[in-house]
């Protein structure tokens, strides 16, 4: 977990630092004033926060972090799920004082003149978007908000281009006319005005709660005793993050200058086989090594219906630069040399060279895949609640056929 | 007339050479990868070839500091132990190639006899670029070592012969014994356990009973300092052992790239270059690869379909690829097809923490060269027998264009 000082006392939102903040990991900074732009304020002060959604899934668990940090948060909804909702294994203590603090601000994100004037005339210091999908979303954003500190964007690692060449690093080719290429628009809105902006590229996200049924897929047949009916090979991978890890990671780029401008891909540290996440799941919830059933899906008419809750083919899989410390030793020696050139360029005045502190240190996630399932199951499945009904009018379609694929 | 016949959904993208069909990211990063950055490095230093040059803000460029910051690691003398055959034998050669251009110490000691029918082969007739930089070859059986090397002492010993602590256990207790301070292993990414989470990073389960693992045990119990690194398979000009070539026969002659399972099986295919920029890091920050396994590989995964995909690209040509089911052909996939049939998939996470490691091969560009030289040599007009391929196709009763 991210190691910071949370300041207790108002912050403004300059860049200037007073002598008085000056304790990172114990370095003393002995300049009285800093010129703009040498040093940024870190997240260890207060923050007026926006987040753009909030209310479903990873914004459940991001707006606690952030209320925990000590930050004014804000959620933007249209008020249809409540602004705080206890979440499963909550304390009470700490879930009234999240919904004491927490704020809301009413509305339809695409009601862009609403946005705008609601927005500036509250003056907001970051944002998170968590619900954007479109670039025009955000420019009413932008336009209310000329003083924005940081502009952090819930991207997806669907927009890389596919490519037989994998992982994805975000330094990858990206596919403008993919399915996500709303998201890819926004990126590139950002990149082309004067703010300061980053974007987290998940792949499949999971967790308690979850909205999409990925490992819930799996628990209702393992619960049913079902046979778990995979397509094709079984072999087919993709990769999975928990969605506190994400979180996390959205806590850990908040006032970050390593995070400027930069694109992270954040996800599991390892991929996962179709069978592999069958047998994942079963481990998580404490079921016995599953039956699965290999189909060709070529063979079956299911209408609309999905049989499966992954895409057929070789998933997106996304590693993080950053998420392998050869990049945290990139990012600290570019920081160093980059610190250094930047004083030298800047200001002249000479710095001692301090080992900045590691501010995006490795991304590691907390969780693994059986861990992650496991609290996933513990907190939701396993508690008797999901998103969608069991339905297994597929696979009875596949069942019946008893057809098992040669591999 | 073969057409191009891809088996997953992914597309015809492999033959569009234009750029149209997909847009540069914005975040475009350029990251100079400079291959002799090593002989400015140390574990102080911070050499500026670590830099990137980012497509934001002017000042984010290349720091023009005073490379005066650098320290020139210390000369070492290195002795090689190189195994006569297989997919191995090039790491030797580039690793000895590289560390003579970096101004160390190189001899290579290949066993068996410098005669031997094994040497008109590459890279060992490509040994006089050894010599001519520099380095001393001699030829001998690792049982002997100290005879064959007559007394002298070395800094650094890579083993990359043995398999087993049979064949190593001379070459180590010999390096003991002499005062090598930094004793390095090539082993063998074959020894990870066969997993449904791909990939295998260092610290995974391996095979108890594997050789290499017994080697990795005792030389981490013999010297203060030692280093074991896994490598899967290489490209490289000087190899011993086909790999992309495997691809290049078929496709050049028109016929089916036969790929038993899915074809989505993730593997590890590595410029040697990649293997022996790691090694020679290990040489040059011996504090930071103490006591460390790497995985000594790429940094990307390729799929089976894709590296015959990536070949066919290379090459300039269509490919058709054809799935079977070895068990149902009563064929041995092992003889049938040059890598494993299964995730296979290492990724360098230990390197790229440790010793900050970055990896450069390309095979979209790699390949090609590889190609290149395919076509130089004459093997694209060789006469060659595709009997087990044959064999194949006759049990799939598919029509081979003649």
């Amino acid at each position: 977990m991210a190691s910071m000082v949370v300041v207790q006392h108002k912050q403004p939102s300059s860049t200037i630092l007073s002598s008085s903040l000056s304790d990172f990991n114990g370095a003393r900074l002995t300049a009285s004033v800093q010129p703009k732009g040498a040093l940024r304020v870190t997240a260890s002060s207060s923050k007026k926060i926006l987040i753009m959604g909030g209310t479903r899934f990873i914004g459940l668990f991001l707006s606690r972090l952030l209320v925990k940090e000590g930050h004014q948060v804000t959620l933007f909804t249209r008020g249809k799920a409540p602004i705080a909702q206890q979440l499963p294994g909550e304390p009470d203590s700490e879930f009234s004082d999240f919904a004491s603090k927490i704020l809301h601000l009413k509305g339809d994100r695409k009601d862009f003149d609403f946005v705008k004037s609601s927005l500036s005339a509250e003056g907001f210091d970051v944002v998170y978007d968590i619900n954007g999908r479109e670039a025009d979303e955000v420019e009413p954003i932008l336009d209310a908000l000329p003083n924005l500190e940081q502009y952090i964007y819930c991207s997806s690692a669907g927009v890389y281009l596919k490519s037989d060449y994998l992982p994805h690093f975000e330094t990858d080719a990206v596919d403008p006319k993919s399915r996500h290429k709303g998201k890819l628009e926004t990126e590139s809105l950002l990149a082309s005005r004067d703010v300061n902006w980053t974007s987290i590229r998940p792949v499949y996200i999971y967790g308690p709660l979850n909205y999409n049924p990925v490992e819930e897929w799996f628990f209702h047949r393992l619960k049913a005793g079902r046979p778990i009916p995979i397509p094709n090979s079984g072999m087919q991978v993709t990769q999975l993050g928990h969605v506190k890890d994400l979180a996390t990671a959205f806590i850990k780029v908040l006032g970050n200058e390593k995070a400027s401008k930069e694109v992270f891909n954040i996800s599991g540290e390892k991929y996962v086989t179709f069978d592999g996440l069958a047998k994942a799941c079963a481990k998580a919830g404490g079921f016995p090594e599953p039956e699965i059933i290999h189909y060709n899906p070529k063979e079956f008419d299911f209408g609309k219906k999905k049989p499966f809750p992954f895409r057929d083919q070789v998933n997106k899989l996304a590693l993080n630069l950053i998420n392998e410390a050869q990049n945290g030793m990139l990012i600290d020696s570019l920081s160093d040399d980059h610190y250094v050139s930047i004083v030298y360029d800047e200001c002249s005045i000479s710095l001692p060279r301090l080992r900045r502190q590691r501010v995006c240190s490795r991304l590691k996630p907390e969780f693994d895949l059986v861990e992650g399932l496991t609290d996933s199951y513990n907190l939701d499945f396993g508690r008797g609640t999901f998103r969608k009904e069991a339905d297994f009018s597929t696979d009875d379609i596949i069942l019946g056929k008893s057809l098992v694929l040669q591999s | 007339m073969a057409t191009a016949i891809a088996s997953s959904s992914s597309s015809l993208i492999f033959f569009s050479t234009s750029l149209s069909s997909y847009s540069l990211s914005p975040l475009q990063r350029i990251s100079l990868s400079s291959t002799s950055h090593h002989s400015l490095s140390s574990s102080l230093s911070i050499s500026p070839s670590f830099l990137a040059l980012s497509a934001k803000s002017p000042r984010r460029a290349v720091s023009s500091f005073s490379p005066s910051f650098a320290v020139r690691a210390e000369k070492k003398n290195v002795l090689v132990v190189n195994t006569n055959s297989g997919g191995h034998a090039v790491i030797g050669f580039y690793f000895a190639k590289e560390l003579l251009a970096a101004g160390h110490g190189v001899t290579i000691l290949t066993v068996g006899e410098e005669g031997s029918d094994k040497m008109k082969k590459p890279p060992f007739n490509r040994f006089s670029e050894i010599v001519g930089a520099g380095g001393k070859t001699v030829w001998g059986e690792p049982a002997d070592i100290g005879k064959v090397l007559e007394g002298a002492t070395f800094d650094v010993v890579l083993d990359n012969n043995g398999k087993d602590l049979d064949t190593v256990r001379p070459v180590a207790d010999w390096a003991k014994s002499s005062g090598v301070k930094q004793f390095l292993f090539i082993s063998s990414a074959g020894i990870y356990k066969p997993t449904d989470e791909p990939p295998h990073v260092e610290g995974d389960t391996v095979k108890a009973d594997a050789g290499h693992v017994g080697v990795e045990k005792y030389i981490s119990e013999t010297f203060g300092n030692w280093a074991s690194f896994r490598p899967q398979y290489m490209i490289g000009s000087g190899n011993n052992k086909d790999c992309e070539e495997w691809f290049f026969d078929r496709i050049v002659r028109g016929r089916p790239v036969l790929i038993p399972g899915s074809g989505m099986q993730l593997t590890n295919i590595a410029h040697v270059r990649d293997l022996s920029s790691m090694l020679t890091l290990a040489v040059e920050k011996p504090e930071a690869a103490s006591g460390n396994i790497f995985n000594c590989v790429s940094d990307r995964a390729v799929t089976l379909d894709g590296m015959a995909k990536l070949c066919a690209q290379a090459a300039g040509l269509p490919v058709e690829i054809v799935h079977y089911d070895p068990k149902a052909v009563g064929i041995d996939a092992k003889k049938a097809f040059p890598f494993r049939n299964m995730h296979f998939y290492a990724e360098p996470r230990a390197a790229k923490e440790i010793l900050g490691w970055t990896g450069t091969t390309n095979l979209t560009v790699d390949l090609k060269e590889r190609f290149d030289e395919y076509v130089k040599i004459g093997r694209d007009k060789k006469e060659i027998k595709f009997e087990t391929d044959d064999k194949i196709l006759a049990a799939l009763k598919v029509p081979v264009a003649v």
